[in-house]
């Protein structure tokens, strides 16, 4: 059974409500007798599940952080929060590792409900905080040969230094380090447990576009090695690079969630096939006659619009077979920057070069 | 409780001490530095004497002769004090670190012995000897009296063997001349290393409440199997290993430049654990409410530095004016201090007992508050 309190859009009035997950109740205002319903959102559990939210709610005073958020992560699949500053990202993922206080809902790690049983599951997760910053007077395979002794089970230290390319690095302090390694090497820290998830806050921010690509190669790797990735990121690049399902927060409510592909299909515009420097004249009419919803742009080039991912072969051999001459032809499709703005009049701020 | 946990995060506060060199300065080097600076400037001198202040109330040809022993020791000048003079006053007038007063009755205990040897009805009774000599001694100076203290058994044993063939006819009680004209350096010693154990735990505690907390280890270290209070224990264990390490340089270094003497004792460990507790308690309740590291160490200095000239550490606090004497007794470390003085140096047991007392009791008060407001869950 779970409790909600709901304020009456009408007279503010709060009313509190018990039901279970699943469940739909019809709500009467006992002030003014205003009619709803609500929907308890039923609780992720799946024996598939690497992390199950539900009904997740943090307030601090009269802001609410994170609102009433529910949401699943699958094993083996890197799941990217994808938010703005302070969408309340951070808030919901260090509830998760209990790091922090939440104020309502319930949070499964591996089946294990972590209210009262956090200690069950630190074995078994890896976690990279955000702005994480090592002992600097340590050298690399000292600061991992520290972290590993903090637990039972232990990863083999020279595996983690090669899988993580640290070999040439493993004697220097940490303080004499690149800002991509000492993020790579944060990397390494939350592996050193063999954990079954690992948990990257902002693994990417503050470093240059190299060293962000050599994160991203990192976590590919982790992601082929099977380990289930949980992913807080602004940048948009980076959940559409790594992310196999993706939820957007923003305010503190998920706002939409899925695969790129689903997100795009649900909320993106339609792609655009371009063809560039058209020499062939009446291109429009031709790719008109076949029944292509087709536009001119102002520079001359020709757009065509694709409905689906199969119609670019068919627009591609009606180019060749009708003869017809360009230099490049580009494919634009929405991406996250666009859905995100769709969705919330915003630009998500950070941007992956 | 994980022992390996804790061994591993004590040694990992070895290693980056040991690489640090700034706080291996702040431990080690600068306590040396003071040490010398303020011993060349306010010590006397550290120059041995083998005086030996005799007041011979017998004034009998024995004990005449017992001084005349004495006098003809090489290294011992004996001076002469007469009877009625007060031993103590002129021991602290003339700056004399040793005294040994001959009681009445010296020679005719010898007469009284004697005669009861040969004569079967003497009421000599055996069970009030020996017959004690008095040494007094100024605590602060252990070699003046170590060395005459063994001169004067060596003579009075010379004596029992030759009067009683190995009884002992005589022996020696030990008192302490009124001790208030220590060296500074004696002074100042215990209230050195009062305030680096203050400042090492202080800062070392607000360095990991803030610095740690900045750079998310403590996040980091709160999702691993690592308990607070391993993590805690590990780090009271490192501090501990850090005071000890500044105390015994401190220490030594007095013993080597000024001749430092002191007292080993139970209660001097017990002041160094309980300080280093007690400060790092203190530490902890900065770094809990003072969230950034740069305001944190502000505030460190803003506690520390006060505290340091309030509370006698370099100065004695009868200099101080009377209300500043009244804010010391409300601080931690004028306890600390006057607790080190008296156990190290004055060798007061009951001054010691005192203000042990007070030191266990701020320790209880400040590393209680200090171990439950530390948080590694953020709010």
């Amino acid at each position: 059974m779970v409790e909600k309190k709901l304020q009456c859009p009408n007279c503010n009035e709060i009313i509190t409500l018990t039901g279970n997950p699943g469940d739909i109740v019809s709500i009467v205002c006992p002030s003014c007798a205003t009619k709803g319903s609500y929907n308890f959102k039923k609780t992720y559990i799946s024996e598939n599940s690497a992390v199950e939210v539900s009904n997740l709610r943090k307030v601090y005073g009269e802001l609410v952080a994170v609102n009433d958020i529910s949401f699943s992560v699958k094993k083996g699949e890197v799941f990217a929060f994808l938010g703005p500053n302070g969408a309340g990202k951070t808030t919901t993922v260090e509830m998760i590792e209990s790091i922090r206080k939440k104020t309502a809902g319930n949070i499964k790690i591996l089946g294990i409900d972590i209210e009262n049983s956090f200690d069950l599951v630190k074995e078994k997760i890896g976690i990279l905080p955000q702005e994480f910053y090592s002992f600097e007077k340590l050298t690399v395979r000292e600061t991992l040969d520290y972290f590993s002794q903090l637990y039972k089970k232990r990863a083999n230290i020279d595996s983690i230094i090669e899988a993580m390319d640290l070999k040439a690095e493993e004697n220097k302090l940490y303080k004499d380090l690149s800002g991509g390694l000492k993020q790579r090497v944060g990397v390494a820290i939350s592996l050193v447990n063999d954990p079954e998830i690992v948990f990257l806050d902002e693994p990417s921010t503050g470093l240059d576009p190299k060293a962000r690509r050599e994160v991203w190669e990192v976590i590919q790797g982790l992601r082929n090695k099977g380990k289930t990735i949980f992913l807080t990121t602004h940048y948009m690049e980076e959940a559409e690079y790594l992310a196999d399902h993706i939820a957007i927060i923003h305010k503190g409510k998920i706002i939409a969630e899925g695969s790129l592909e689903e997100l795009i299909n649900r909320y993106g515009e339609q792609s655009v096939l371009r063809i560039k420097n058209c020499k062939t004249k009446n291109t429009f009419d031709i790719l008109k006659d076949y029944g292509l919803e087709v536009e001119r742009e102002g520079n001359g080039d020709i757009s065509v619009k694709i409905h689906y991912k199969e119609r670019v072969l068919d627009i591609l051999s009606i180019l060749k077979s009708e003869c017809i001459e360009y230099s490049t032809i580009d494919i634009r499709r929405s991406n996250l920057e666009e859905i995100f703005l769709k969705l919330t009049g915003a630009r998500l701020s950070g941007s992956a070069s | 409780m994980n022992l390996k946990f804790i061994k591993t995060d004590l040694i990992l506060g070895i290693k980056q001490w040991v690489r640090s060199p700034g706080t291996v300065f702040w431990t080690i080097l600068f306590p040396i530095l003071l040490i010398l600076i303020f011993g060349a400037i306010f010590s006397s001198g550290t120059e041995v004497r083998f005086d030996l202040v005799v007041q011979d109330l017998d004034e009998s040809t024995t004990s005449n002769e017992f001084v005349g022993i004495l006098d003809n020791i090489s290294g011992v000048n004996i001076i002469d004090l007469k009877a009625g003079k007060d031993v103590t006053k002129y021991m602290h007038d003339e700056d004399k670190k040793v005294a040994l007063v001959i009681p009445e009755g010296f020679e005719s205990i010898i007469f009284e012995y004697m005669q009861s040897q040969h004569d079967p009805n003497s009421t000599f009774d055996m069970n009030n000897l020996p017959f004690n000599l008095r040494i007094i001694v100024d605590p602060t100076d252990q070699t003046s009296p170590s060395i005459l203290r063994s001169i004067i058994n060596s003579v009075i044993q010379q004596f029992n063997i030759n009067i009683t063939g190995g009884q002992n006819l005589f022996g020696l009680t030990e008192e302490k001349s009124v001790g208030e004209d220590f060296e500074y350096i004696d002074f100042f010693v215990p209230g050195m290393i009062g305030f680096t154990i203050m400042t090492s735990m202080i800062y070392g505690s607000i360095e990991r409440n803030t610095k740690y907390r900045k750079n998310g280890i403590l996040r980091k270290l709160l999702t691993m199997p690592i308990s607070r209070s391993e993590w805690i224990l590990s780090k009271m264990l490192f501090m501990l290993f850090l005071s000890f390490i500044s105390t015994f340089v401190i220490i030594i270094v007095g013993i080597l430049a000024w001749g430092l003497n002191i007292h080993m004792s139970i209660f001097f460990f017990i002041l160094v654990i309980c300080t280093s507790f007690m400060f790092s308690g203190l530490g902890m309740i900065i770094g809990r409410f003072v969230k950034e590291e740069e305001t944190a160490d502000m505030a460190g200095g803003a506690i520390t530095f006060p505290m340091m000239f309030l509370s006698g550490t370099f100065f004695p606090l009868a200099q101080m004016p009377e209300f500043l004497q009244t804010i010391a007794r409300v601080l931690p470390l004028f306890y600390v201090n006057e607790g080190f003085r008296n156990a190290m140096i004055y060798n007061d047991f009951g001054e010691t007992i005192y203000y042990t007392a007070f030191v266990v009791a701020f320790t209880l008060v400040f590393f209680i508050i200090g171990a439950f407001v530390t948080k590694w869950k953020e709010d």
